[in-house]
This record gives structure tokens, C-alpha cells and sequence, in this order.
């Protein structure tokens, strides 16, 4: 279908402009489902006062003969009934997925989520040598420790055994 | 495209029911065809029948059978052109009565009423109607 030419198109939006506003408001065909555009097709009051629109004679025709658009082939409500080229509508809605946001916890905030995520392999095994390492001096120091207070022994165990008498004897009796 | 012997359904509460045309008054063009918005005459073929009570009183003029009245067409089968270049067509031809001045009969209009009256001056009709398409 042609295009109406410049002159003529801008001559029809004034006079729209002036009669009915702009933009041109596109009606839909009652019968068919298409587009009316401006200045094209019928428009039918029927006794009733329900208001019908027909983009051209073919929908018109069809109408008057009482035919049923629900089985007439080319008409939006056959298509949309047999789900006729809907498939690309489908296909858009599946594309929606959730997005998983990384949340801060109390005790961790996001920061330190983040930095200890983002440390490399060779910081972390440095982290741990140190760590081992720590571990092992706490170890041997413990273990000096110990080792002195078993001098300490009989000295620390005699008020032990005091202690215990005394339990004892308030226990006896 | 109303002419002699046309009959209009009436859609206002003035009795009548039914109307045939005799003439359609157009300036130069005594005789031609009546669309939306043109004055007719017309004769009352059927009207509702009036009680007593109802003539005595005289709010509401009404009409009987064989009265001789004006009309405005108010919706035509045949299709009407737009400015905007739509058609628009009624499933009926319908007029509302006046009388020689130009003023509504009734008081009520019952049913829809074409636009087009208001760009041939019936705004009061227009007004008036519950429906303007």
C-alpha cells in the first residue's frame, strides 16, 4: 500500500488537529482486530447503541452476514484463540530470571565478605603457614610452661592435699 | 437520504411513534433528500394514545395521529461523512419533533443521536441526548 504523499498527509494531520486532537487515536476494528487508520473504514450504531468499527468493506461485509470472527481464519480473535504467532511473546517472557544480590551479615559486613573472597591463593596459604606457625610457638610455649610448673609440683600440690583434708574432714565428721 | 413517504422512527417523549416525511425543507432544493441534521416535514403515522388526564394538562405537548409537524433528523441509515473522512451509519432513520420555531417537542430523547447535529446547530438536541456518537 502506497503512503499518502507529504503535502496531502500534512494537509489531513491539520485538519485532524483541529477536529479531533493529536495524536490521531487508532481505533480497532470490531470484526477483525486490525488497526483503523484515520479517514478509513465505517463505523456502524447498531439499535442496540453498541458501536461497531470496520477498517474496511471485507470486515463490513462479513459482519453483516453474521459471521463468526472466532472462525474466520484471518481475524486477531481466531489467531490469538489457536495461539497463532505468539511463540515471540513466550519466548520474551522466559528471559526474565532473578538476580541474586550479595547481602551483608551481622558480624560480616559486605566488605569483609568481599575482601576475604577476593584474596589470592598465595595470601591465604601465607595465612595459614602463619597461622600454623603461630599455633606451633603457642604449643612449645604451653608446653614450657607446663614443664615449669611440674617443678612446682609438690609445692602447689601440698596446699592441694590441705585443701582436700579439709574437705574431707569436714566431710567426715 | 430521507424523502416523500420515509418513515422515521421518533426517539423523544412527545406521543408520536412513528412519522412519514412530505417534504424536506432545504433552501433551493424543496424536494431532495433529508440527512442527519435536516429539517423535515413530516405527518404522524402512529403515536401513543393520550388519556384524558394528560391533555388536560398542558406541561408537554402532545401529538396525535395525523398531525402535520416538523422533525430534525437525528440518525439515518445511510451512511454520513465525517470530516475526518469516517462513516457513519445507524441501524434505523430517526428524527425528533419541533415545532415551527425550531424548538423541541418533547422533553426527553430516548437513544442515541448522531454528532453531526451539533455542526448544523442542534446543540440543544445534542445536549439533551444520552448518547452522542
Amino acid at each position: 500500500m502506497a503512503s499518502p504523499c507529504p503535502t496531502r498527509a500534512l494537509a489531513y494531520l491539520r485538519l485532524h488537529d483541529e477536529l479531533i486532537g493529536f495524536p490521531p487515536k487508532l481505533e480497532i476494528d470490531s470484526f477483525s482486530g486490525y488497526r483503523i487508520y484515520p479517514a478509513k473504514g465505517k463505523l456502524f450504531v447498531r439499535g442496540d447503541s453498541k458501536i461497531f468499527r470496520f477498517a474496511s468493506s471485507k470486515n463490513s461485509s462479513l459482519f453483516l452476514q453474521r459471521k463468526n470472527p472466532r472462525k474466520i481464519a484471518w481475524t486477531q480473535v481466531y489467531r490469538r484463540m489457536h495461539k497463532k504467532g505468539i511463540t515471540e511473546e513466550v519466548a520474551k517472557k522466559r528471559s526474565r530470571r532473578v538476580v541474586k544480590h550479595q547481602r551483608g551479615i551481622v558480624g560480616a559486613d559486605l566488605a569483609a565478605i568481599a575482601a576475604k573472597r577476593n584474596q589470592t591463593a598465595a595470601v591465604r596459604s601465607q595465612q595459614r603457614l602463619a597461622a600454623i606457625q603461630k599455633a606451633k610457638t603457642e604449643k612449645k610455649e604451653k608446653e614450657a610452661k607446663k614443664t615449669k610448673p611440674s617443678t612446682r609440683a609438690p609445692v602447689t600440690t601440698a596446699p592441694k592435699i590441705s585443701k582436700q583434708q579439709m574437705k574431707g574432714g569436714k566431710g567426715g565428721r | 437520504m430521507i424523502g416523500l413517504k420515509g418513515c422515521l422512527n421518533v426517539i423523544d417523549n412527545s406521543g408520536a411513534l412513528l412519522v412519514e416525511c412530505v417534504n424536506v425543507l432545504k433552501q433551493k432544493v424543496n424536494n431532495g433528500w433529508g440527512s442527519v441534521g435536516d429539517e423535515i416535514v413530516c405527518v404522524v403515522k402512529q403515536a401513543r394514545p393520550i388519556s384524558e388526564a394528560a391533555q388536560a394538562s398542558a406541561t408537554a405537548v402532545k401529538v396525535r395521529r395525523g398531525d402535520v409537524r416538523r422533525a430534525v433528523i437525528v440518525r439515518t441509515k445511510k451512511p454520513v461523512r465525517r470530516p475526518d473522512g469516517r462513516f457513519i451509519r445507524f441501524d434505523d432513520n430517526a428524527v425528533v419533533l419541533l415545532n415551527n420555531k425550531r424548538e423541541m417537542l418533547g422533553t426527553r430523547i430516548g437513544g442515541v443521536v448522531s454528532a453531526d447535529l451539533r455542526m448544523k446547530g442542534w446543540s440543544k438536541i445534542v445536549s439533551l441526548a444520552p448518547k452522542v456518537v
